[in-house]
């Protein structure tokens, strides 16, 4: 059972949520589900959270999100049904519905043709599909990013029990379009 | 090239501002059209920090053309330009084809609340209808090509009149930007570089 300031099964924990589902549908945050996003937890088209969110598995948004998505080091996607309201941090982050936010990434963002996204893009990688709205600012300096991601994981340390252990300095090489040179290396 | 591409627009103005990038600088770039992956790998040659406004999604231009001059007007400007994540000064602002949509008046707003955002000295640049009497009915999605060239990629539609800008109208209403170089391009455009006085 999903429940306030408690981690479930997967290790998604909620402060504040509205439990604005059954339990049936709560279920469906702990499936998993396959393609792309990969094996991840799911929250589905009709959960609502209001709060912070936090996690140590790969996650699917595809319902309504606000407040702080915390998922230090994982993937998160939002879905195109997704709709979060919310400053965010994971591993990754990939999007197809709509946030409105700023979001940090140690490794990589990608937004996809059709997203919606308004606020602030932080990662070393950072992609954008033909297609996709966005307003707001990415940073592509490498040493500005850095700074950026350094300084969220010291903010998260120093708050409450976060449970970051900061980002990979060099992250994994991918074979999409690369805007941001890997940081370290220009 | 696939017989439907579009042509790509030679425009020097736009090609001497991407090679004046130094890629061992930082620059801080302000873009009011929409995002794309080809204009996000050009300028990721260079260490910049790119703002994008996306005017004509993000409902900028309605929004921008209906306040009234004065302090709406003012509020209106700040509000279609991103919230900004550093302080860092604006080097660079491409306009696209965006003020042929905008009142003069929104121009001159728009482009005052980007000065206070810009070092003395940014370039701002745009494409202004000139020959032609009309233009599509929503703005162009200017993409450049790798070397420096553009292609607009926006789906053929219905027309309106152009509002047809004078050098002169120009000169008054980019908010202290003033007509640096111009040239007349291949497709009938007027491709302007304002450079912000100090």
């Amino acid at each position: 059972m999903f429940e306030r300031s408690k981690k479930d099964d997967n290790g998604v924990e909620s402060q504040d949520a509205n439990r604005a589902a059954s339990d049936t549908t709560f279920g469906s945050l702990r499936s998993k589900v396959a393609g792309r996003g990969g094996d991840a937890a799911v929250i589905g088209r009709s959960i609502q959270i209001n709060g912070d969110l936090r996690g140590g598995e790969d996650l699917r948004i595809e319902g309504d999100v606000s407040g702080t998505v915390e998922l230090k080091n994982s993937a998160l996607t939002i879905g195109k049904e997704g709709r979060v309201k919310a400053d965010v941090y994971a591993k990754s982050i990939a999007v197809d519905g709509e946030t409105k936010g700023d979001l940090y990434a140690a490794e990589r963002i990608s937004v996809h043709a059709n997203a919606r996204v308004q606020g602030n893009i932080i990662a070393p990688k950072v992609s954008i599909e033909e297609g996709a709205h966005f307003k707001g600012s990415i940073e592509m300096d490498p040493a500005a990013v850095e700074k950026a991601l350094g300084k969220t994981v010291a903010e998260n340390k120093s708050g409450s029990a976060a449970d970051a252990k900061g980002p990979p300095k060099k992250p994994a090489k991918d074979a999409r379009t690369n805007l941001n040179p890997p940081v370290g290396t220009a | 090239m696939p017989p439907d591409s579009p042509a790509a627009i030679h425009a020097p103005l736009f090609q001497d501002l991407v090679a004046g990038l130094d890629a061992t600088r930082r620059h801080v770039i302000l873009d009011l059209g929409a995002a794309s992956t080809a204009m996000l790998a050009l300028l990721g040659r260079s260490r910049c920090h790119v703002e994008i406004a996306d005017l004509a999604h993000f409902g900028g231009i309605d929004n921008l053309n209906r306040a009234e001059p004065g302090p709406a007007l003012a509020e209106a400007a700040e509000s279609v330009l991103p919230n900004r994540m550093t302080g860092d000064a604006i080097d660079f602002v491409f306009c696209w084809d965006l003020p042929n949509y905008l009142t003069l008046d929104a121009v001159s707003g728009l482009m005052g609340a980007i000065r206070r955002r810009a070092r003395p000295g940014a370039l701002a640049h745009a494409l202004i209808f000139y020959a032609d009497r009309d233009m599509k009915e929503h703005p162009g999605r200017f993409v450049p090509t790798a070397d420096g060239e553009l292609i607009d990629r926006s789906a053929p539609g219905p027309t309106l009149a152009a509002p047809r800008y004078s050098p002169e109208d120009l000169g008054k209403s980019m908010g202290g930007f003033m007509i640096d170089r111009a040239r007349l391009l291949s497709n009938g455009m007027q491709e302007f570089l304002f450079r912000l006085g100090s």
